[in-house]
């Protein structure tokens, strides 16, 4: 039971992952379907409509970010891996902003990226418009990714 | 710079120069027709038959262009769009006028052509099922309706199954072993299916009709035609073959017409320039002898049209200023360094009445933010090359894709630029490699530091650079407001939100808690901070009480002004908007070192080295188009969500002047605004 403290900072590293790649994964998916249907109709707007796709694509890889800064702080990948406990749940909890605030803003986002679609579909000429509200979303998984960064890089430094 | 002054222009003219005048005006492309009323007067021409005829032109040209595309396909190759239209002179779009009932005919030629190809392959297809469904019975030498003579009964059909010559005899013994003789002849079988003919006394056809039915036994469907199958077969393959030849001798008539492919491209663009011209005739208003066309005209192309016009035509010009209030469409001109961001300000809105063009100091902060985000030294150096390449390879390239190119271009330098500043080039990839192969650790280290191993430092850096932008679209704000000579406007709109928002940063600066926080090294003396608190009190009682000043009500006022101090949460959550700077960074920064760490996993060895090239090749190319696709977008929501936030709401239209805007060709001396 020595180890516990690694196996509570790993959890954390592979639930960001997770969670956030998870939702990224349903979130695209489902854009890529809306985003199919307009191309049936008109594959010129191929272009703009697969950057709205993209767009909740993005909290996968501040999971995958978070996670990997994880794995290297607590010596996953080379290096001393002595973890106590305590240090081992605050790695958890610094995961945990960006695992949730991941999962869930990519579905929201996702739903504001099939409205911008419907919208591109219309109005092409608003693409640029279109972009910013599912933008608008991701602005929280930035701040968590920030959070999360913040954190996990910080945890090293702390006398415990 | 910035908005071109405009003038509206009318024109007054005889009606006999309708077509000549428009013809003119499109190839200046500088004036935009308005849609005038029609009066007592004045009346509106219908054009609406000439213009459905000239769509419905069109439409068929464009089909008969794809059908060359299907049967003839050119050439291309990706760089080609980089190429740009051929020019063409004007003379060529002149004699268009006296061939383009020939090219037309040719259009339809095609069409019809192409029609005459599906109906024989449709025809060859319902043949070849008739031939499918004959060739078992291909041995039978008489027809397949055929019943019998006057004394016997025969049976065509087909039993399920592959059943032998021998056991349906036995089968058909044991079932009706009162009948004497039958006669059965196989026709062919396969696993599926026997095709059997039998023959018998007429007395009997009951009694083996009932055995054969026992049996399974189906007759063939019903065929047109009463020659045997055989027969029917190499007819039917004889008039496939005649459609098959006429269907290729179609395709090759179509092939044929290949060779005139530019000529139907230019009659495209013949009749594009035709509708537009047709369409503006609409807005025309026309009495019996009198034409008047009325626009606005950028006020340097004044001096260009107007003597062209009164040397060609006889007319009546007038030109005059704008209204104050009235809505006059845009167009912007911009250096080079500028001009490029014009795209992405016109995907958010042309600026609108008294507005200025913020083009100039959006693009500065456009190509800064760009490569703050992507921070990557080498993935810049790439798109500047890349983009640099192109521009200077193409010199004839479209406008728009040149305005794009030179944003990725001047983004690209400046991600060169800051990624050189915090050391990411690929990453970590320099380390890795020669750590990794050449066993001798070498480090790039960077100009400034490292964002990955002091966040903090960065995230303070991106929020200094968040002020910065903040505070520059307040300088606009004032700017414009001082242009529009509402001095008082710029006073309490901007520059009490400046002494508000720096008094309170300064103020903040002075406290040992926040800079410990921030982790800086220095501090404001505590008497500074003092004043600026006192100052950014002041600023705050002058928005409590000016912020509602629309309002005659004190009381509603005051309400209102504290409302409008309450958005002092707003510039927070502005500022800290810009800690994406910071995320954005370290995301391509982290995920190149991932990269590289997987591409060196497998060691110093042949397959790892291998390994670590095609790693490097895909994974960097991925990392590099995830990331810039998020640095553009966010570039983007920063300029027009914060930035733009401070002064600008944009709702002007563009200028959209009656022009040539060709397809295929360009037309020499073309002045193009699109």
């Amino acid at each position: 039971m020595d180890n516990l403290g690694m196996f509570f900072a790993l959890s954390g590293a592979v639930l960001a992952a997770l969670m956030a790649g998870i939702g990224s994964a349903i979130a695209v998916g489902m854009a890529g379907e809306a985003a199919a249907g307009v191309v049936t109709d008109d594959p010129s707007k191929f272009g703009k409509v697969l950057i709205l796709q993209l767009l909740p694509g993005t909290q996968g890889i501040y999971g995958l970010l978070i996670a990997f800064l994880t794995l290297t702080q607590i010596g996953v990948l080379g290096g001393t891996s002595d973890i106590s406990l305590v240090k081992g749940l605050l790695y958890f909890v610094s995961c945990m902003p960006m695992a949730i605030v991941g999962l869930w803003s990519a579905l929201r986002q996702a739903r504001a990226s099939i409205a911008s679609i419907a919208l591109v579909a219309k109005r092409p000429d608003q693409a640029g418009k279109a972009i910013i509200f599912p933008a608008m979303v991701e602005t929280y998984a930035i701040l968590a990714l920030l959070i999360s960064i913040l954190a996990v890089t910080g945890i090293g430094g702390l006398n415990i | 710079m910035a908005i071109l002054p405009m003038k509206r222009i009318h024109i007054y003219a005889l009606l006999k120069d309708r077509k000549p005048i428009l013809e003119a005006l499109q190839q200046f492309g500088s004036v935009q027709v308005n849609n005038l009323q029609a009066d007592e007067f004045f009346i509106k021409n219908d054009i609406s038959e000439d213009l459905t005829n000239a769509e419905h032109n069109m439409a068929m040209v464009d089909e008969a262009l794809t059908i060359l595309e299907t049967y003839a396909p050119e050439d291309k190759s990706l760089l080609d769009s980089l190429k740009g239209r051929q020019e063409l002179s004007l003379k060529a779009y002149e004699d268009m006028e006296s061939k383009r009932s020939e090219f037309q005919q040719m259009a339809e030629r095609i069409r019809f052509l192409d029609r005459r190809i599906a109906e024989c392959t449709a025809e060859m297809h319902k043949l070849q099922v008739q031939i499918d469904a004959l060739t078992p019975w291909s041995k039978l030498d008489i027809p397949l309706q055929f019943q019998g003579t006057r004394s016997s009964s025969a049976f065509i059909g087909t039993l399920p199954g592959e059943v032998s010559l021998d056991g349906l005899l036995v089968k058909l013994a044991h079932l009706i072993p009162e009948v004497e003789a039958t006669h059965v002849d196989i026709i062919s079988k396969t696993k599926e299916q026997t095709c059997i003919f039998a023959l018998c006394h007429r007395k009997d056809a009951v009694a083996v009709e009932g055995a054969l039915r026992a049996l399974g036994f189906a007759r063939p469907p019903v065929s047109a035609s009463n020659l045997p199958p055989a027969r029917q077969i190499a007819e039917s393959e004889e008039k496939y073959k005649v459609l098959a030849q006429e269907s290729e001798e179609a395709k090759s008539e179509i092939i044929g017409f290949a060779g005139e492919r530019e000529s139907l491209k230019l009659l495209f663009d013949w009749l594009t320039m035709k509708i537009e011209r047709l369409e503006t005739a609409g807005f025309l208003l026309e009495s019996n002898r009198i034409l008047m066309i009325s626009g606005y005209i950028p006020e340097r192309e004044i001096e260009k049209v107007v003597p062209a016009l009164k040397s060609r035509f006889i007319v009546h010009l007038e030109i005059e200023d704008p209204d104050d209030d009235e809505e006059v469409p845009i167009l912007l001109e911009n250096n080079k360094f500028v001009e490029p961001v014009e795209g992405v300000l016109a995907s958010f809105s042309y600026p609108g009445k008294g507005e200025i063009d913020p083009s100039a100091i959006m693009s500065i902060f456009y190509y800064i933010l760009f490569g703050l985000m992507l921070s990557d030294a080498a993935y810049g150096l790439i798109m500047a090359i890349g983009c640099g390449l192109c521009l200077w390879k193409f010199p004839n390239m479209e406008k728009g894709m040149r305005k794009t190119l030179r944003m990725f271009f001047f983004c690209g330098l400046s991600t060169t630029f800051w990624g050189a500043l915090f050391g990411s080039w690929f990453g970590d990839v320099v380390s890795v490699v020669s750590t990794t192969f050449f066993n001798k650790p070498i480090s790039v280290e960077p100009l400034w530091f490292e964002p990955m191993k002091d966040p903090m430092r960065m995230l303070v850096f991106s929020m200094v650079v968040g002020i910065i932008h903040l505070f520059a679209g307040l300088a606009a704000n004032i700017v414009q407001n001082v242009k529009a000579k509402q001095y008082k406007d710029a006073f309490y709109d901007a520059v009490l939100w400046y002494l508000l928002v720096g008094g309170l940063i300064v103020f903040a600066l002075s406290s040992r808690k926040f800079v410990e926080i921030l982790n800086l090294n220095f501090i404001v003396p505590a008497s500074i901070g003092r004043i600026a608190s006192i100052v950014a009190a002041v600023a705050a009682a002058g928005i409590v009480l000016t912020a509602g000043r629309e309002s005659r009500n004190w009381f509603k006022r005051i309400a209102k002004g504290l409302y409008g101090l309450y958005n002092v949460s707003g510039y927070l959550s502005d500022i800290l908007s810009y800690s994406r700077l910071l995320a954005l960074g370290l995301a391509t920064g982290v995920i190149a070192t991932v990269i590289n760490q997987m591409g060196a996993m497998g060691g110093n060895n042949i397959a790892g080295i291998i390994l670590f090239i095609v790693v490097f090749l895909v994974g960097h190319a991925i990392n590099l188009g995830i990331n810039l696709l998020g640095a553009y977008v966010h570039t983007n929501r920063l300029s027009f969500v914060e930035f733009f936030g401070k002064f600008y709401e944009g709702g002007g239209s563009e200028f959209t002047p009656l022009g040539v805007h060709t397809k295929y060709y360009k037309l020499k001396e073309e002045t193009n605004h699109g």
